[in-house]
């Protein structure tokens, strides 16, 4: 392989990776909160607990996305110095905002919203994690902001072979930063819902100890999931309308449209090949699609179904299908990001800057140690963290009232 | 202005961060049995992640105000940041995972994760501040990565003086001195600090600027965050040096 397709792939997998575990976090953290504020309003001891046993598995998956997202945010100027050169001015200026705005502020009150259960009262506690949400939301607002920009570049003018921010406005509200927030949001929620619906479901179905628990988790996560699922189809919808026509054109197989486009930007910007990879792009359109409909099934089924106690009591055929669905989402949104990605092609910043001319002055070797390096480590991340969100959700709430909290760092006795 | 954001946060991670770093080197120094590691590691567990957030926020800083200079920078030091980068995963992960399994094998193996990932972290340190400025690993570094391992070292050492208590404290004593761990910590911390100034006033930070239409924008809001972000950051102190309250 060539040092372009060793970084592409490097890129793939660290915000692949990455993604995986954002997915989930953003969700679950949006859930935790508002039972928490359900709590901290009424008292309520199960949803005290409830957020007790979510809120630690949302702490598991919530480290390994910090750590991934370390390696997503210096994969920029490591590997593609050639894209903080070229739209530094534009591009550079969002990731910096998501750091400082969002980043900063999310990791700080995580660690006071983990560690601070016995030492904050329960006002500032509920602050706190409410803090942690929205700075997660911002984060993700910032990330579309630099990623909208890259697929539909706009405010910015091209001055001596670098870009020039001229409307800072235009920027912040990209439509293809936009639609992409509100897809992502909602899909988050989806993948959250199907978490919480799957993880209730096992525990009804092994009639383990805590099934008031569960039955309310189970319908917390069904009655999220369909939803969100509507809304996530709905901004899927709107953002057809902001995409590349040449990404467009290449998902519809209109080889007429794509002969015409590629004579276009071969006119406008010299020979090459202008179209992004046909089977990569319609394959992975067609999986979120197929997903998107076989989660609609399964989530207007779960609906019904939630609203007969039996049903969340005993149909123990239904509980087997919520658990089974659990990774259906985490797919979708995977294939979601590949066709985003792959099928803007070969530009990087859209109509402007190739990816090739991204790339940094970089040795393969140097590019395929690093590969080798990251993907073992992100696989073994990846392995141990769905092994311990698997065994903690086993273990159920009484695992988490002990005091002794197993899954997070042990507060220090030291002090 | 931009210059001084991103010394400030670049000194407070060596400062902030460097602490944690160099109990994690100690770590098999300063804990002998499992359950000693387990309380050495806990003086550092509610803070670490919000210490190394500030060099996010350097590189945000970096890639934001100056973006020429952070492709180049990077890029040249391709394999000590990609070293640094994978010492920290690891380092972190270990952190994280270690309360997880109740298991003694499982915690030696995060120990183990933590030590390597943090003397990783520190060498890579090591290299990228000697590189700095010149785009190569050259000769220097033959003296600079064991002076930056040292003072790393040297720094959680101080730390450790401080927060532990019992036996670990009494090893990190041995090597910090009998009394006087405030300022054998204020003397780290400006050791940590002057380096990291040092390798920084190589750097040709003036030339890179991005331009000014985007500095109008975000210099200002930079300005405006950092209070805020200085803020939060107290109040976690100040909480994690209360006793817990048995209220709920």
């Amino acid at each position: 392989m060539e040092t372009l397709d060793l970084a592409r792939l490097q890129f793939a997998l660290t915000a692949g990776s990455h993604f995986l575990f954002v997915a989930l976090t953003l969700g679950l953290a949006t859930l935790v909160a508002f039972m928490q504020t359900r709590a901290t309003l009424t008292g309520s001891a199960v949803h005290r607990r409830m957020t007790r046993f979510w809120g630690r598995l949302y702490v598991i998956n919530y480290a390994m996305g910090i750590v991934t997202g370390l390696v997503m945010e210096f994969q920029f100027g490591l590997v593609w110095s050639g894209l903080t050169h070229f739209a530094g001015n534009v591009f550079g200026a969002s990731l910096a905002m998501e750091t400082l705005t969002a980043f900063f502020v999310e990791s700080t009150f995580l660690g006071l919203w983990i560690f601070g259960w016995d030492r904050l009262n329960r006002w500032a506690h509920l602050g706190v994690l409410w803090v942690v949400t929205l700075t997660a939301y911002a984060s993700a607002y910032w990330i579309l902001v630099s990623n909208g920009f890259l697929q539909n570049p706009v405010g910015a003018e091209v001055v001596d072979g670098v870009l020039r921010l001229t409307d800072a406005a235009a920027v912040l509200t990209n439509p293809a930063a936009l639609t992409a927030f509100g897809h992502i949001l909602c899909g988050a929620l989806v993948v959250a819902g199907f978490f919480v619906a799957g993880v209730s479901a096992h525990h009804l179905r092994r009639r383990t100890e805590e099934q008031e628990f569960f039955r309310r988790s189970l319908r917390i996560g069904v009655f999220t999931a369909l939803p969100a699922l509507m809304a996530t189809a709905a901004f899927g919808g709107v953002q057809f309308g902001t995409a590349q026509p040449m990404k467009l054109a290449v998902y519809r197989g209109a080889a007429q449209e794509v002969a015409r486009l590629q004579a276009e930007t071969a006119a406008a910007h010299g020979p090459g090949d202008y179209a992004p990879p046909a089977g990569l792009v319609q394959g992975s359109a067609t999986t979120m699609m197929i997903l998107f409909a076989l989660m609609l099934l399964i989530a207007g089924l779960n609906a019904l179904l939630a609203l007969f106690p039996w049903a969340v009591r005993r149909l123990r055929i239904w509980h087997v299908l919520l658990t089974a669905a659990v990774p259906l989402p985490f797919a979708a949104m995977l294939a979601g990001w590949v066709f985003r990605e792959v099928g803007r092609q070969p530009w990087v910043v859209y109509g402007l800057l190739t990816t090739q001319d991204a790339l940094g002055e970089l040795s393969p070797g140097a590019v395929r140690f690093s590969l080798a390096a990251f993907a073992s480590l992100f696989g073994l991340l990846i392995a141990v963290n769905t092994w311990m969100l698997a065994r903690s959700a086993r273990q159920g709430p009484a695992a988490t009232e002990t005091g002794h909290v197993p899954a997070e760092p042990l507060p220090a006795p030291a002090f | 202005m931009e210059i001084t954001l991103l010394a400030f946060f670049a000194v407070g991670y060596f400062v902030l961060a460097g602490a944690d770093l160099g109990i994690g080197m100690l770590l098999p120094h300063l804990g002998r049995s499992c359950d000693e590691r387990g309380r050495v590691l806990a003086s550092i567990t509610p803070l670490f992640m919000s210490n190394e957030v500030w060099l996010v926020a350097a590189a945000g800083v970096l890639v934001g105000a100056f973006p020429l200079l952070e492709g180049e920078l990077l890029s040249g030091l391709y394999v000590p940041s990609v070293a640094l980068l994978l010492g920290w995963v690891v380092r972190d992960a270990g952190i994280w995972l270690r309360g997880g399994v109740d298991r003694a094998a499982w915690r030696r193996g995060c120990d183990g994760a933590v030590v390597a990932g943090s003397w990783a972290v520190a060498l890579s340190w090591g290299f990228i501040l000697a590189a700095m400025g010149e785009r190569s690993v050259t000769g220097s570094a033959a003296i600079v990565v064991p002076a930056v391992a040292a003072l790393f070292c040297a720094h959680g050492t101080a730390f450790a003086g401080l927060r532990l208590g019992g036996a670990p404290k009494a090893r990190a004593r041995r090597l910090s001195g009998a009394s006087g761990e405030r300022l054998v910590y204020a003397l780290t911390s400006g050791g940590m600090a002057l380096v990291c100034l040092l390798a920084g006033s190589r750097l040709p930070l003036a030339e890179n600027l991005a331009d000014p239409a985007t500095l109008a924008l975000l210099t200002p809001a930079l300005l405006v965050i950092t209070p805020v972000l200085v803020a939060s950051q107290v109040w976690l102190w100040r909480v994690f040096d209360r006793a817990p309250i048995r209220s709920q």
